[in-house]
């Protein structure tokens, strides 16, 4: 099955166009220039330019840079009656432990300002009934499958690896490092440089499949952070992760969520976001994929221009379906318009020089 | 499960009642088609703007296409209220009735007729025959319990036993007479309705819990099947007397929701069961649960937990 579907997909590849993956780096400021300058004449623009909106991530290639986010889209199952998955980029799934985990007391969620707070407590539904219950759907999709790993301690985290390695059609995974490290007193593995080398060392010794890694924002220099699952063999970052928030009930003098604090996503969050993809960006030299707030397509444009190599849609998918889709038409039309590839979108950020030198 | 459909649909009408209560009509046929009873709509207007997330609405009734449509009082009532009328003609419009307390709810309550609102419906699992038919034939009556607006979570139950030939009885409770709204769609199927307002404005003066305990015991020879909706303490109130005389009782529960397709696990409430299984989802496995399933009164006490 796996093998069916992977050969489908690189028939794809071949006819979206054999063109050169875009896999350097691009610095904020020289590659503004690199996008055509005919784009504000509309008149010089080629007729039958067709943009490419492929990307590639630690070599595993994606036919559009959406995905959708870990957490809010379930196992991809739950979605098929409402958007054709196969247009997807990729779909990150609900992350994975290596027990079956139930999860915070009700309530677990509280609508924002444009936002919304959760702590649902990461249940789920364990490595091996992920394997055999929800995978082999995944596997009939030409969408690129990433399973998201979390634990609560770096055995955890490894022991779920070493189940999904089992696994076929898996594409990569996903480590969620924000969660406590019960043997550290509680201290937030994505939240401190060392536990951070730590884990991600453990894990992509043991991981047979591209190691993404997932930033917590929930600390004062992501790039030290960054730099830290760089050098200790992530493949790429995912950015960002919920921010910890909080909401109180005035009558009750009761917080809002059972949980007390709480997990801030969705449009509020996309500036603060943004900038965090922006600097890590250049902080790195492997790619990183933006997430936060995106709604639309311009949302995720701006994580591109600001050096993302791909994105994920997170909230949105609860109260629009569509988005996902919608962003990768949006996408497409952009480039159209813009007579650009993606990849010579990718971090195309046009800084004013006097203030290029550093962010 | 049903299918479920991710709509723009466009308001027919948008009908003040009592009590900041209001009937929504909208036209959408293949989420008419698909609905059972005990589903519910996520909704949400386009561009919402100070609104991020889908509300849950309880499906309140269906509707053949007709110009003018019903519900509210006896004499708006139009032949697609009935039984046979209903089979017949292919439901097309979707009645949701809502009370307004809050920022999305009072977007709602402005909609015009002809205005466009994002409906995700129908959804999850609700009062679904195959659950409880056989037991309700066995039974001598079914019982609605409803608290306030809960009650628009049991009209299309009621229409459905009353198709087949099943007795049943209301018992609704409010705050105030005002919080009694729908009372006359119910008269077609139920054999008598039993209300109660806190205020005492309109039938018993208490909760509904009272006159219901009264019936309970006047006919102890009796086996019922409860059907309920309505506020945590009252469907907590309800339960227990369910249980006290021994009588089956389903359940429509309430939480929030983010997503409403069973992904952000947002509403999990707790149900009997250890593990992975201690939590079920409202929105996928509910909202319609046997009240035995249900873990009642824990969540709240563990509301303050600490990190
Ligand atoms: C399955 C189900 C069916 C429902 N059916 C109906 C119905 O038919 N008619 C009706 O009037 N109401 C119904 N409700 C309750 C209704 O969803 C809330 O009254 C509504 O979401 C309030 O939104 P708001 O923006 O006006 O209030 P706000 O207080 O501003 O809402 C803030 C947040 O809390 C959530 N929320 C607030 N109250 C409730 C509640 N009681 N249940 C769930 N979430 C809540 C909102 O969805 C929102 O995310 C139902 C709820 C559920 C779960
Ligand atoms: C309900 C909910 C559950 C989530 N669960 C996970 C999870 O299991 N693992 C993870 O890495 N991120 C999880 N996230 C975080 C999202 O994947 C995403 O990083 C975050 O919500 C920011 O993106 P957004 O603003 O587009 O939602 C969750 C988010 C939400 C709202
Ligand atoms: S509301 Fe998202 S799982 Fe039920």
């Amino acid at each position: 099955m796996s093998k069916g579907r992977r050969q489908k997909s690189e028939g794809r590849n071949q006819k979206s166009g054999a063109r050169s993956q875009h896999t350097g780096k691009t610095t904020g400021r020289a590659s503004g220039s690199k996008i055509r300058q005919s784009t504000a004449d509309p008149e010089l623009q080629t007729p039958n330019f067709v943009p490419t909106i492929d990307t590639e991530i630690a070599g595993v290639h994606f036919q559009n840079p959406v995905l959708t986010a870990s957490g809010t889209f379930g196992y991809g199952k739950e979605f098929a009656h409402l958007i054709d998955l196969n247009r997807l980029g990729g779909i990150v799934v609900k992350g994975i432990s290596a027990e079956p985990m139930s999860g915070n007391p009700s309530p677990r969620i509280y609508e924002t300002e444009a936002g919304m707070l959760n702590a649902i407590g990461l249940q789920n539904v364990g490595a091996r009934r992920f394997l055999e219950e929800k995978l082999p759907f995944l596997r009939t999709l030409k969408t690129r499958t990433i399973v998201n790993v979390f634990g609560y301690s770096t055995e955890d985290y490894v022991r779920t690896i070493e189940i999904l390695n089992e696994g076929e059609g898996i594409d990569a995974y996903e480590l969620n490092i924000s969660c406590p490290n019960t043997r550290c007193g509680g201290m937030v593995y994505g939240n401190d440089p060392k536990l951070t080398e730590e884990v991600v060392g453990a894990s992509k010794r043991t991981a047979r499949r591209p190691l993404f890694v997932k930033l917590s924002p929930n600390v004062t220099d992501i790039t030290a952070l960054a730099r830290a699952a760089e050098s200790a063999g992530a493949d790429a970052l995912s950015l960002v992760n919920t921010f910890v928030g909080m909401a109180i009930d005035i009558e009750r003098r009761e917080p809002r969520i059972s949980n007390l604090t709480a997990g801030l996503s969705g449009p509020a969050i996309k500036p603060v976001a943004l900038r965090m993809v922006f600097q890590t960006a250049r902080a790195v030299k492997i790619p990183v994929i933006g997430i936060g707030g995106i709604q639309t397509a311009e949302d995720a444009l701006e994580y591109i221009i600001a050096g993302a190599k791909a994105v994920q849609v997170g909230t949105a998918n609860f109260y629009a379906p569509g988005t996902s889709l919608n962003v990768i038409v949006g996408i497409e039309e952009y480039c159209r318009r813009k007579q650009s590839h993606l990849y010579e979108l990718v971090g195309s950020l046009r800084i004013p020089d006097a203030l290029g030198a550093d962010s | 499960m049903s299918r479920m459909y991710d709509e723009v649909v466009t308001v027919v009408e948008n009908r003040p009642l009592t009590g900041g209560h209001f009937l929504l009509s909208v036209h959408s046929p293949r989420q008419a088609r698909a609905t059972r009873p005990g589903q519910f709509a996520m909704v949400r207007l386009p561009g919402g703007l100070d609104t991020l997330l889908r509300r849950p609405m309880s499906i309140y009734d269906l509707k053949a296409a007709v110009a003018r449509t019903s519900v509210g009082g006896a004499k708006s009532r139009v032949a697609g209220h009935r039984p046979a009328l209903q089979r017949q003609r292919a439901p097309e419009i979707i009645q949701l009735l809502y009370k307004i307390v809050g920022k999305g709810t009072r977007q709602m309550a402005g909609l015009r007729p002809g205005d466009r609102l994002e409906m995700l419906a129908p959804l999850g699992h609700g009062f679904f025959p195959e659950d409880y038919l056989a037991e309700a034939r066995a039974d001598d009556e079914v019982l609605h319990v409803a608290g306030g607006i809960g009650i628009a979570a049991l009209l299309l139950a009621a229409r459905e036993l009353a198709g087949q030939g099943i007795p049943q009885r209301l018992f609704f409770g409010g705050r105030t007479k005002e919080d009694l709204v729908g009372v006359e769609d119910f008269k077609p199927y139920v054999r008598a309705t039993v209300l109660a307002t806190e205020d005492g404005s309109r039938g018993h003066c208490g909760f509904v819990t009272q006159p219901l305990e009264e019936y309970l015991l006047r006919n102890r020879n009796k086996k019922f099947l409860f059907m309920v909706c309505g506020p945590w303490l009252m469907l907590e109130a309800t339960v227990k007397l369910a249980q006290k005389y021994r009588h089956r009782c389903l359940v429509s529960m309430e939480n929030r929701m983010g997503c409403a397709i069973g992904v952000c696990l947002g509403c999990s409430i707790r149900v009997q069961g250890t593990g992975h299984g201690a939590y079920e989802r409202v929105c996928t496995e509910g909202p319609v649960f046997w009240a035995e399933k249900v873990v009642w009164g824990k969540e709240r006490m563990s509301r303050v937990r600490g990190i």
